[in-house]
């Protein structure tokens, strides 16, 4: 949407300076958002569709209006886009169904609530630390009726057994046909696969994007920063005393569990530092994942890649 | 076995009927069993008739030679195909290896000598051996050049079939070069047009190689490709023009395909390198060298495990090109790849050919390699050009490969391990297999790395939409 404004208002004189001007444009929203990857996805559309459209006008200008008019249209037509994929997710909801999701994802959210319109499900939604969406979308749902209960991330193998498939939302979906989505997505289809649960990702096709990452490490959002192990020990705090005895007996912290006020530790909750070490975004493996649903169509991994091949490079 | 010939002639009659109806309950052994009695007591039977086995191996040797290649060509197009076929390329085989392993065992004249010779003919050679490759004639070399064969190609011929030329890349670079010098000399008799008659000028040529060594996939396209161009020629065209039109084509399929080609591809590989990487290859891809050396001119720094495998070694020559550029590298053979796998970070392997399915066929040890990284989580990266994509489907890897040649595929060895102690050549109860090839199946493979980008192994398929023209 931003692009096709940027056209609109930009006094480029020849094609080239057009695309110049699209392209700091791209570069300034990419630096000024941090998780820029399904944002990375639509400029590089937008880019091949400006770059590939026929040339047969006369002037710029007609050919600006002609653009702006596509952009228009298409952005449009990306609203549609969740209900289609909606759509095609009912498909896969039984009646009765019981349903995993990760975190909060607008796709995800538009196909629970229009399978509800018709059938019963009930939805387990993990917290999805630390944005804790989770329970965004929990509020959503109880809003909505549908029964829903949040899920610890850890207690996700727990209740895996009793869930009929899982269905994500995505940042993006790469060229290898795997899926990059919120931290926990990997965990979640990992535990999906090994107890036999279909794991459906729902994507528009405009989140699909030329990237090969060949492992997590691979992510263009991985680096140094990420889990790095710290240089400097710090020092442990000392243990508190009682009785000029340290806190420490272990028959006792085997019979009965610590509580939190006798607790030998200090720190309760990660620190904003500990947690900002920590990866936003997780590549899923291909193998993973059962099926794409997006509005081009139900995808497997491997089509994906058809689909890229076909869109950028006929 | 000879003295079982006399009691099996005698049976010879009850046993086809009993065996025509009893051939399907009997085993696959049993039926080869019973079809090399069959020929033993018909070349018995033949030996003391006629003149002696010398003749037989003269005269075997080269149709032997002509017919191997069509023999694996309609063992290739039918598996299933009756065992009528089977026979007769066992029979060849059986008898040019006669002349190959012993020759002093033939000798002129009937009789006893025929006699001993034909023993040993159906004792030398094990009914139970080999059968998985059973389908593939063994190595000789090319005879004289029948016809007119250009001496460019002739030497090609027998750089081919001594290995001084391996590899994929290598052999079609240099099959094309010859076809130019062919294409130049080249003069249209009268009468006929440069189109369909150097067509048939070239075919013979291409046989000429391929009776050397089996055609690779790449030189069966960059042929293929050849043949369209030829075809394509313009009737009215002065000769030399055309001629020169052709060797234009050849430049620019070599200088698209696979040197551009192959830079892309080094390029694209590059960006999966990243400084402090520990990366493991297999043999030697010249795609892959350019690609690492490429990568370290960059500036990055990573560290090498160049994995070989005998009796090629080709992975020394990678070693040597890698550490003069000034890359740290380690060399080990392919039986060690357990002990270091574990702290690969990528492995990056060649192919020989790329086929539908997503299958990788490259050198043999290739799936190994791919298989023990899967196993530890290590991505897999080939890295291919699209003119080594096969439109065939590839399973497994006994249908289509290649034996390699016995002699001096011991001479690897170190010279302090005595020649005797090892076993140099095939004898009664040993046969020696040297496959060169392997198929390393998609699930092993996470990416492949061609000039139009990088994509997973089960889209190779549609390359053809990406390169916008008929795949060749």
């Amino acid at each position: 949407m931003a692009l096709t404004e940027l056209i609109e208002k930009s006094s480029a004189g020849t094609m080239f300076e057009l695309s110049g001007v699209l392209d700091k444009g791209t570069q300034q929203l990419t630096d000024r958002i941090p998780n820029s990857i399904s944002l990375n996805a639509g400029c590089e559309l937008f880019n091949l569709f400006v770059t590939v459209a026929t040339h047969d006008l006369g002037s710029l200008s007609d050919f600006k209006d002609k653009l702006v008019r596509q952009g228009n249209r298409y952005i449009a037509e990306a609203a549609l886009y969740s209900e289609k994929i909606a759509g095609f997710t009912n498909g896969f909801v039984k009646d009765g169904s019981v349903i995993l999701t990760h975190s909060y994802s607008r796709v995800v959210m538009k196909a629970l609530l229009h399978a509800h319109k018709r059938k019963r499900i009930s939805v387990y939604v993990t917290e999805a630390k630390p944005r804790g969406l989770g329970l965004k979308t929990y509020e959503t749902l109880t809003a909505a009726g549908i029964p829903c209960t949040v899920v610890l991330d850890s207690t996700v193998a727990y209740v895996m057994d009793k869930v009929d498939f899982v269905l994500v939302g995505s940042e993006a979906v790469v060229e290898s046909g795997g899926l990059i989505n919120a931290t926990g997505s990997n965990q979640i289809a990992i535990i999906a696969k090994h107890a036999n649960k279909p794991f459906y990702a729902l994507a528009e096709s405009f989140k699909f994007r030329r990237l090969f990452p060949l492992s997590q490490y691979d992510l263009p959002t991985h680096g140094p920063g990420v889990l790095p192990f710290p240089r400097h020990i710090p020092e442990a705090p000392p243990a508190p005393l009682i009785n000029g005895q340290p806190l420490v007996d272990e028959f006792k912290d085997a019979m009965f569990p610590v509580s939190i006020s006798t607790g030998s530790w200090t720190q309760k909750s990660m620190s904003a530092e500990q947690v900002a070490l920590n990866p936003e975004v997780d590549y899923t493996k291909p193998d993973l994942i059962s099926l794409v649903i997006s509005d081009v169509g139900i995808l497997t991994p491997e089509g994906v890649s058809h689909y890229l091949v076909g869109m950028f490079a006929g | 076995m000879g003295s079982e010939q006399p009691p099996q002639t005698s049976e010879q009659g009850q046993e086809p009927s009993q065996s025509f109806r009893s051939q399907k309950s009997m085993t696959k052994a049993e039926r080869r069993e019973l079809q090399e009695k069959q020929r033993a007591t018909k070349a018995a039977a033949k030996a003391s008739g006629s003149t002696g086995q010398a003749n037989k191996p003269a005269t075997k040797q080269p149709e032997g030679g002509g017919e191997k290649s069509s023999g694996k060509q309609s063992g290739k197009q039918g598996s299933g195909s009756g065992q009528s076929t089977q026979p007769q390329n066992q029979h060849q085989r059986r008898a040019s290896r006669v002349s190959g392993v012993g020759g002093d065992i033939t000798r002129p004249g009937g009789g006893p000598g025929a006699n001993i010779a034909s023993d040993l003919a159906s004792r030398s050679i094990n009914p139970r051996g080999v059968r998985i490759f059973s389908h593939f004639g063994l190595q000789h070399k090319s005879g004289a050049g029948k016809g007119l064969i250009h001496p460019a190609i002739v030497r090609l011929g027998l750089l081919f079939s001594d290995f001084q030329i391996t590899g994929a890349n290598a052999r079609c670079l240099a099959t094309l070069i010859a076809f130019k010098h062919v294409i130049q000399d080249y003069t249209t008799p009268q009468n006929n047009t440069l189109s369909r008659h150097l067509m048939t000028h070239l075919s013979a040529q291409i046989s000429h190689l391929v009776a050397a060594r089996p055609m690779s996939v790449t030189m069966g396209n960059a042929i293929r490709q050849l043949k369209l161009e030829i075809s394509g020629v313009d009737i009215d065209l002065p000769e030399q023009d055309a001629k020169e039109a052709l060797c234009g084509t050849i430049d620019s399929y070599i200088e698209e395909r696979i040197t551009a080609a192959d830079q892309v591809i080094a390029q694209s590989a590059g960006l999966k390198i990243k400084d402090g990487d520990i990366l493991l290859t297999y043999a030697r891809s010249s795609v892959v060298e350019k690609a690492l050396l490429r990568a370290h001119e960059e500036g990055k720094s990573f560290s090498v495990y160049v994995v070989d495998s005998r009796p090629m070694l080709e992975g020394k020559k990678l070693l040597t090109a890698l550490s003069t550029a000034g890359i740290p590298c380690t060399y080990l053979l392919l039986p060690a790849i357990g002990s270091v796998i574990a702290e690969v970070s990528t492995v990056f392997i060649g192919a020989h050919s790329l086929h539908s399915n997503g299958a990788v066929h490259s050198r043999a040890g290739t799936a190994l390699v791919s298989m023990m990284a899967k196993q530890h989580s290590i991505p897999v990266v080939v890295c291919c050009e699209t003119y080594k994509i096969s439109e065939t489907v590839q399973l497994d890897s006994f249908t289509k490969n290649e034996l390699g040649p016995l002699n001096g595929i011991f001479s690897t060895f170190p010279i302090s391990i005595p020649r005797e102690s090892l076993a140099t050549e095939n004898t009664t109860n040993l046969e020696i297999l040297n496959p060169l090839y392997d198929l390393t199946p998609p699930k092993n493979i996470t990416a492949v790395v061609t000039e139009v980008g990088i994509i997973p192994p089960t889209s190779i398929g549609t390359i053809h939409i990406a390169l916008g023209r008929q795949i060749v």
